[in-house]
């Protein structure tokens, strides 16, 4: 008897530690991730003096390594069709995937080729060691690091050209402005008054985008000052160019060929499932996704708005506090929150749950997010609306090396 | 028979009353008690029947993954079992180096495995040009890492913790150290090795999953886990975590049949 209690002691304490382990790690899972991400991007600030000098130890290895054999890469002037091809018969096409992934899949498809790619890390280190030779990157975040020799930098400079989504006609819109459709209904006036005020940010920040760097940098930077400035520079292209490479005077605008464009590819490559969520994907329209009156009005009102419903607000970023994000802060910064009568508060993101969740579940009253992402989050049953749509083009490429 | 009975029931009841709690918690769920008890809705926790649905609709894509996940779960295991066992085999022979050496493996448990996962996914790029199985040998040597320390630890204790005086009574027999290692520490040894498995069957299902977060090649029930929660496609996630529940649960019962059936006529 005694024994058999102690087995059953033994089982419950064994049951016990293996949910210890497992909540352990789902817990850690999503703090892991932004740790990791943190380094990687990060690959900058203090503790990096010994990670740098290795960085550029590989650097110069691999570009010597490139400048020594005239062929393992990709000829500069040739067509993109030849090396996507290439690319995706050998199986060397990356991109981060969980919803970063529809636009490569676009391109993979316009060229023949099957949809699968190679699952890459948030650093650059698959296309330095040429495990990737089409690597995903954002024109303001990897292809700087890429190209660059500042801290954290890979420093390959021109040894190295790109592939565009817009160029290629499978550009998706990205980072955008939305909250819950009931959140607007409710506060119009706090949301026209958040609109206002953050364009007016994204105004100052693109016309002055050194300064935008400099205001990121003191509310917490994720990377260097030198790379966050680069990142302003870049940016500011994103929101005052649409698709067509043609220039965009009004802050937030919502284009409708490329927000249909977006959606038409959404529908195409986001695979649910869920039928239930995948039924609704299908037949998902943009009038269910984005509302424009709530930035028109904004924008015609000169701020005045009238009292916001709720003064007290909070915005969740998609990603760590950079650039990418430089028309808030600099709003914050600038006092146009005060102005409207807001008291904002800026949520950085990086983890695995996502902002369209953090919005959803109310623990945020706005986010911003890539359109496709707020697509999947719809059709998954959320009922979220775009009030505005910041970046007017697509920042993602697919960059090779070139043959030197 | 007399003596049977009150063993037998005591067992049924102890199969009935975690199965009611079951199926009350699960009737609750469906009809929605459940969520408001928590405070959720049917978006974050969605029902059950709809969970369900959503297996049905995929499940050969699921079990396409369910496999993926179970070669690495199922190899890892059985790898970092052996070495474990071996390890613990030379800790024996070398006793003065043993409790040591052992002490400090089981320091390597203490790293995450979200930590070694991306490590091993570096580590094994040059293994193959063929992704999917480069990031298969990554996953398993995630799963081995953890595997084997539970292994050498429990055995070595197994190899040591003799019953009281029948080393002594061996070596009066006038047996070799080779003898007494197979006569008496190996049997010695076998619940112990059954305590191993109950910690690193579980949580070889586990590496299993998270390592998949971080592998080149995208395939698995984790893998799935974390893309429908990014996607914010939580009956999906669902679906896949309910797999795994499963996945862990048949082989723990695997495990405990294994036990029963091995380690008959110990228990008295």
């Amino acid at each position: 008897m005694m024994k058999r209690k102690n087995l059953t002691g033994k089982k419950a304490i064994t049951v016990l530690l293996s949910t210890a382990i497992l909540a352990t790690l789902l817990s850690g899972c999503g703090k892991e991730e932004a740790a990791a991400s943190v380094v990687v991007d990060e690959a900058a600030t203090e503790e990096v003096v010994t990670d740098e000098t290795v960085a550029t130890e590989e650097v110069t290895e691999a570009v010597s390594e490139a400048a020594e054999s005239t062929g393992p890469y990709y000829d500069s002037g040739s067509d993109v069709e030849s090396i996507v091809i290439d690319a995706a018969e050998k199986g060397k096409v990356g991109n981060w995937g969980l919803g970063n992934e529809y636009e490569v899949q676009a391109l993979l498809s316009k060229y023949g080729q099957d949809t699968a790619y190679l699952s890459q890390a948030f650093d650059m280190d698959g296309f330095d060691d040429d495990s990737i030779s089409l690597a995903s990157a954002m024109t303001y975040n990897e292809l700087g690091l890429i190209k660059n020799d500042y801290e954290g930098g890979y420093g390959y400079a021109d040894t190295v050209s790109f592939i565009d989504m817009n160029e290629e006609g499978v550009a998706m819109l990205e980072d955008n402005l939305f909250c819950n459709a009931a959140f607007a209904e409710e506060n119009p006036n706090t949301v026209k008054a958040f609109i206002y005020a953050s364009m007016k940010g994204w105004e100052y920040a693109c016309a002055n985008p050194e300064e935008a760097a400099e205001i990121v940098y003191k509310y917490g930077s994720s990377v260097s000052a030198q790379h966050q400035a680069y990142m302003a520079g870049e940016v500011k292209k994103l929101v005052e160019t649409d698709t067509k490479g043609v220039a965009v005077s009004e802050y937030g605008k919502m284009d409708e060929e490329a927000m249909q464009q977006t959606l038409d590819l959404a529908k195409t490559y986001i695979k649910l499932d869920d039928s239930a969520a995948a039924d609704k994907l299908a037949s998902l329209t943009l009038d269910e996704i984005r509302s424009t009156s709530y930035w028109e009005e904004a924008m015609a009102s000169e701020g005045e708005l009238g009292a916001p419903e709720k003064a007290e607000v909070s915005i969740q970023l998609k990603w760590l506090p950079q650039a990418q994000f430089m028309g808030y802060y600099v709003a914050l910064d600038k006092g146009y929150y005060d102005e409207v009568g807001l008291k904002v508060n800026i949520v950085s993101g990086g983890g695995d749950i996502g902002e369209t969740t953090a919005v959803y579940s109310g623990q945020v009253d706005f986010g911003v997010t890539w359109v496709s992402n707020l697509i999947a989050a719809n059709a998954g049953g959320m009922d979220l609306l775009e009030i505005a749509q910041v970046y007017q083009r697509s920042g993602l490429v697919l960059v090779y090396k070139l043959n030197q | 028979m007399g003596k049977k009975n009150p063993y037998r029931k005591e067992r049924i009841l102890s199969i009935l009353y975690p199965a009611g709690f079951a199926l009350v918690l699960l009737i609750s769920w469906q009809t929605q008690i459940l969520h408001k008890i928590l405070g959720t809705d049917t978006f974050t926790l969605p029902l059950p029947i709809r969970i369900l649905t959503i297996m049905m609709d995929n499940s050969s894509d699921i079990l396409t993954d369910v496999a993926a996940t179970l070669i690495v779960a199922l190899t890892g295991l059985l790898l970092g079992s052996v070495l474990g066992y071996l390890l613990a085999v030379l800790a024996t022979a070398l006793p003065r180096w043993g409790m040591g050496g052992l002490n400090m493996a089981s320091a390597f448990s203490a790293v995450p495995i979200i930590a070694i996962a991306p490590i091993m996914t570096n580590l094994t790029k040059d293994v193959s040009d063929d992704p999917n199985i480069r990031s298969m040998v990554a996953k398993i040597l995630v799963v081995m890492l953890t595997c084997t320390v539970s292994m050498s630890t429990n055995a070595y204790r197994g190899f040591i913790e003799l019953k009281p005086f029948s080393k002594d009574l061996m070596k009066s027999y006038a047996a070799g150290s080779w003898t007494i290692f197979e006569k008496l520490r190996i049997p010695n040894c076998m619940p112990y090795i059954f305590t191993a498995l109950k910690v690193s069957v579980p949580a070889s299902i586990i590496s299993a999953l998270v390592s998949e977060y971080f592998a080149e090649y995208i395939i698995g029930v984790g893998r799935q886990i974390r893309e429908n929660i990014v996607l914010a496609q939580y009956a999906t996630a669902w679906a896949y975590i309910i797999t795994a529940c499963l996945m862990g649960i048949v082989m723990y019962g695997c495990l405990m049949l294994a036990e029963t059936i091995m380690l008959k006529g110990r228990r008295t």
